[in-house]
């Protein structure tokens, strides 16, 4: 088996390893630069299934041969621009706490850990936006919003583990996002360092004609297209209220009637949660004690508090027509309460575990369907798979779901669990997209779904094609992923 | 090895990032190896293959932690990343693998090992740690202050208590300088043990029953923020000096993550009618430059600048807040590394100046000469 110092790809004995070292030192500073063993390691694993199982089985994951600490926009051109000089594939990492292994140095290269780039620079309450570098830690971001008065609203059950940088590039989501949106609703401007090494900024507003919208093109862009470097978002005041409400309903299809009706009333909810029948016996009981058959709803909303209370008694009207138990507002509260213990362990699943988030989106004409599709897939030609879903993020057309598959004892040997593991995607997003889903809703693509983006996007895929080989000639940007050309 | 006690912890932080926000040192390296996730994949490794106990990087990381447990204290289930570091420092002083900068302050804490009782009378001993004894003499003289107020009198113990062998991995010669303060004690008689020093506390309440050299029961082990309180309510000090400058409260690792007393010195403040203001952004993260390490200040002085400067950074205003903290280290580390003055006093010292008895007793030469200093500094 392989041991940890077999899997320098630029070997410490080759001069070309200290060249290229030196030349990174001059730009960051020694301190900066890293290829010491414990940080390979750090940054050989993100939260991606199939890393974590190979290291889980004894075997070493591909790590980067640098690890570069840059502190601001311009040191991040600058090992752009060594990058390209000797072609070396650049990867930016932000927390590492992607699933879809979109951080993964899977050539080596180079790690551009963003995590320096922490400062918040301007909270404009006039305007309520805040300006911060990417690499700050979402808590952190969060925090110094909240010492200034305001929220950031954005809420992430890895609000903790990632950066602001990573939810940008993967247009990340948080608990509060059928209110206050995703991150790319919350996002007015960027600074981009482009693979080429030149400093951009886009429009300052995110409203605007003038031209297509260079904002939006780079958010999602996982480290493909560049590297961003700051952000301004908008913030919001701290409401007078937040109150929350949960229900039983006797199956998630009525459950899910009831979470549409609300959102196509119009009522503005800042959360809507409906789990399935197996999630809610399974997570639900153990995570807030709800021993109940049936599948859970909760629902909340924020803001001044006697709006608040209309908008939780017409939600609450509309759930109790769908002939619901009431749980009461205690029920909601806890959720709320609880909303992040589902990810830490023991809560969480865990290896030996196999599991993966199979999270879409699609319209309430289709969701339905989708999930079916979904389960029916995963069920029908993976007996030893337990497929549990819930629907998060609501929008005025439909919502989100974040469906799971879980095998308790997947094969002992690497390579025949990565194997069972890839089919399921395979098979079971190749599903959704049949029914009107997409590949994924928040986690992005990543490693982990690139080969069926051409099957997502049909032709439209040459223009995503063309937009990367015209800004990362030389295709140093993350290779690999997203779909886009290896090396 | 005594790490594969911790497997629980090793399975449980290995593909965890829920308080990678809350590590002290990653915080200030921004390196990934600097969280419980990090240092607990490493951990894995040295476990599926011993060789890598030799890896000097690995071993590095292991001594480049800060322990402050803020990570365990926040985590939903409270999974012992901190433990698991100092098991896996036992294993690797164990093999004699440890970096020799700390083999040399392993030597250094040997060779100073020993313990002093001074004369006197009393029911109370009041040591006096490493820290307090030779760079912060003002913290102990204002608590002598403070319990001369209340009529109360002490013996002094000093010495080292084993707390920084322990926490750097050598556990048997730890347990042998333990069993000198523990017999010392033992024999004043004395039945309350006090110390401004919450490294030494946790040392004398949670390790020394592990080491097997547990004091006896009745001995009554305090802070001297608890000690201050229970005088306090027991009407045997009065707050005076209803002075209006507001503190700002840096939390010990060691009271708050290891003992949960972290809300004693609040009350006190509280209860002598101090002002108080919170300090950076959040009640979670450590603001006690690197305390839970016990001698970070030899042991990675480079970290410990960083981790006093990020401190400076969340201050509102660095140069004029008054920073109360209630470890003797920390007021060392605060007043020494960090690049902007700080305003650092400890709590003995700052309720010294309030309590209404002393008021004419106060003008100790420390006290006085810190009271200049501020004095200048504000001017
Ligand atoms: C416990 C847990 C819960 C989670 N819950 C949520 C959730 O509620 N909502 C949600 O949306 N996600 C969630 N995630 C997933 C994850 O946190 C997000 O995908 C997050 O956006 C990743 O951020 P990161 O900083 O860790 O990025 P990384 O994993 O380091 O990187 C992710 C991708 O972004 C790229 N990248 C990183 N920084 C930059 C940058 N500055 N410029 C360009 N590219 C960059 C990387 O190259 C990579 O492709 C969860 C993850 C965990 C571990
Ligand atoms: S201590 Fe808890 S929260 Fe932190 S990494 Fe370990 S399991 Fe996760």
């Amino acid at each position: 088996m392989a041991n940890y110092e077999e899997i320098m790809m630029i070997s410490k004995d080759n001069y070309m390893y200290a060249m290229i070292r030196s030349e990174l030192a001059w730009v960051l500073g020694e301190e900066n630069v890293s290829s010491d063993d414990s940080e390979r390691l750090g940054h050989s694993i993100d939260y991606y299934w199939i890393p974590e199982m190979w290291h889980d089985r004894g075997k070493t994951p591909p790590a980067p041969d640098f690890i570069v600490h840059p502190g601001s926009a311009g040191e991040v051109a600058g090992v752009l621009q060594i990058a390209n000089k000797h072609k070396i594939p650049v990867i930016p990492w932000g927390g590492g706490s992607g699933s879809q292994g979109g951080a993964l140095p899977i050539y080596g290269g180079i790690a551009l850990d963003t995590k320096r780039m922490n400062h918040v620079l301007n909270i404009d309450v006039k305007s309520l936006t805040v300006t911060a570098e990417t690499g700050i830690n979402t808590q952190h971001l969060e925090w110094a919003v909240q010492k200034a008065g305001y929220s950031t609203m954005h809420f992430p059950a890895s609000i903790a583990c990632a950066t602001l940088g990573g939810f940008l590039a993967h247009r990340g989501t948080g608990v509060l996002s059928t209110k206050y949106g995703k991150i790319e609703d919350m996002t007015m401007a960027l600074e981009v360092v482009t693979p080429t090494g030149e400093i951009i900024n886009t429009l300052p507003v995110p409203r605007h004609a003038s031209g297509p919208d260079l904002t939006q093109m780079f958010l999602g862009s996982e480290g493909t297209l560049g590297v961003m470097t700051k952000a301004t978002l908008k913030i919001h005041p701290v409401p007078e209220a937040r109150k929350f409400h949960a229900f039983l309903f006797k199956d998630m299809h009525a459950a899910l009637a009831a979470g549409a009706k609300i959102m196509t009333s119009r009522l503005r909810p800042c959360v809507i949660r409906v789990y399935d029948e197996a999630e809610t016996a399974k997570l639900i009981k153990r995570v807030l004690g709800i021993d109940k058959k049936g599948a859970y709803l909760v629902c909340g909303f924020d803001g001044p508090l006697k709006m608040v209370e209309l908008e939780i008694q017409l939600a609450c009207a509309i759930c109790r027509r769908e002939n619901s138990e009431d749980l009461g507002a205690e029920m909601g509260q806890s959720w709320w309460d609880n909303r992040y213990k589902f990810f830490y362990p023991p809560y969480t699943f865990q290896l030996p575990q196999a599991f993966g988030t199979l999270d879409t989106v699609a319209t309430f004409a289709n969701i339905e369907n989708v999930y079916w599709a979904m389960k029916k897939t995963v069920a029908g030609n993976f007996p030893q798979a337990t497929f549990i879903g819930h629907f998060s993020h609501w929008y005025e057309w439909g919502c989100m779901l974040y469906a799971r598959f879980i095998i308790d004892a997947p094969p002992e040997d690497p390579l025949a669990a990565a194997a069972l593991y890839n089919k399921i995607w395979d098979m079971a997003i190749r599903a959704a997209i049949k029914e009107g889903g997409v590949i994924n809703e928040h986690h992005g693509v990543g490693l982990k779904l690139g080969r069926m983006m051409k099957d997502l996007y049909g032709p439209a895929f040459k223009v995503l094609a063309g937009i990367k080989a015209s800004l990362d000639p030389n295709n140093i940007m993350n290779p690999g992923k997203m779909g886009f050309e290896g090396i | 090895m005594n790490m594969l006690k911790y497997k629980d912890v090793i399975n449980a932080c290995r593909f965890c990032f829920m308080c990678r926000h809350l590590d002290t040192v990653g915080n200030v390296t921004f390196k990934e190896a600097d969280t419980p996730r990090g240092r607990a994949l490493i951990l894995d490794k040295i476990c599926m293959y011993r060789k890598n106990l030799k890896n000097p990087d690995f071993v590095d990381t292991i001594y480049k932690c800060a322990l402050s447990a803020a990570c365990r204290h926040h985590c939903v289930s409270h999974y012992d990343e901190t433990g698991l570091v100092l098991a896996a420092r036992r294993d690797i002083t164990a093999a004699g693998f440890e970096p020799e900068k700390v083999r040399q302050l392993a030597t250094e804490l040997k060779a100073n090992a020993g313990v002093e009782l001074a004369g006197g009378s009393g029911e109370i001993i009041y040591y006096v740690d490493s820290y307090s004894a030779a760079k912060q003499p003002e913290i102990a003289e204002a608590f002598r202050l403070v319990l001369a107020a209340a009529g109360v009198s002490c013996r002094i113990l000093t010495g080292d208590s084993g707390k920084a062998l322990l926490t750097l991995g050598y556990r048997d010669p730890a347990k042998a300088v333990a069993v000198k303060l523990r017999d010392a004690v033992a024999e004043s008689g004395c039945n309350i043990l006090v110390t401004s020093c919450p490294a030494s506390l946790d040392a004398f309440k949670n390790d020394y029953p592990e080491l097997g050299v547990a004091f006896d029961a009745d001995i009554r082990i305090l802070h001297t923020a608890e000690f201050m309180l229970e005088l306090l309510e027991h009407g045997k000090l009065k707050a005076g000096h209803n002075k209006k400058d507001k503190v700002c409260y840096l939390a010990s690792d060691f009271l708050k993550n290891y003992n949960q007393l972290g809300e004693i010195p609040l009350k006190l403040l509280q209860k002598i009618g101090a002002q108080t203001a919170e300090f950076g952004t959040n009640r979670e993260e450590s603001y006690a430059a690197g305390e839970g390490a016990v001698v970070y200040d030899r042991l990675q002085p480079k970290i410990l600048k960083l981790l006093c400067n990020r401190i400076a950074s969340l201050a509102d205003s660095p140069a004029t807040d008054i920073l109360l903290t209630v470890s003797p280290y920390t007021k060392y580390a605060l007043a020494t590394f960090s690049e902007k003055k700080l305003n650092v006093i400890s709590l003995e010292e700052f309720v010294a100046e309030r309590i209404t008895t002393l008021a004419p007793r106060l003008k100790t030469t420390a006290i006085r000469a810190r009271q200049r200093k501020r004095r200048a500094r504000n001017a």
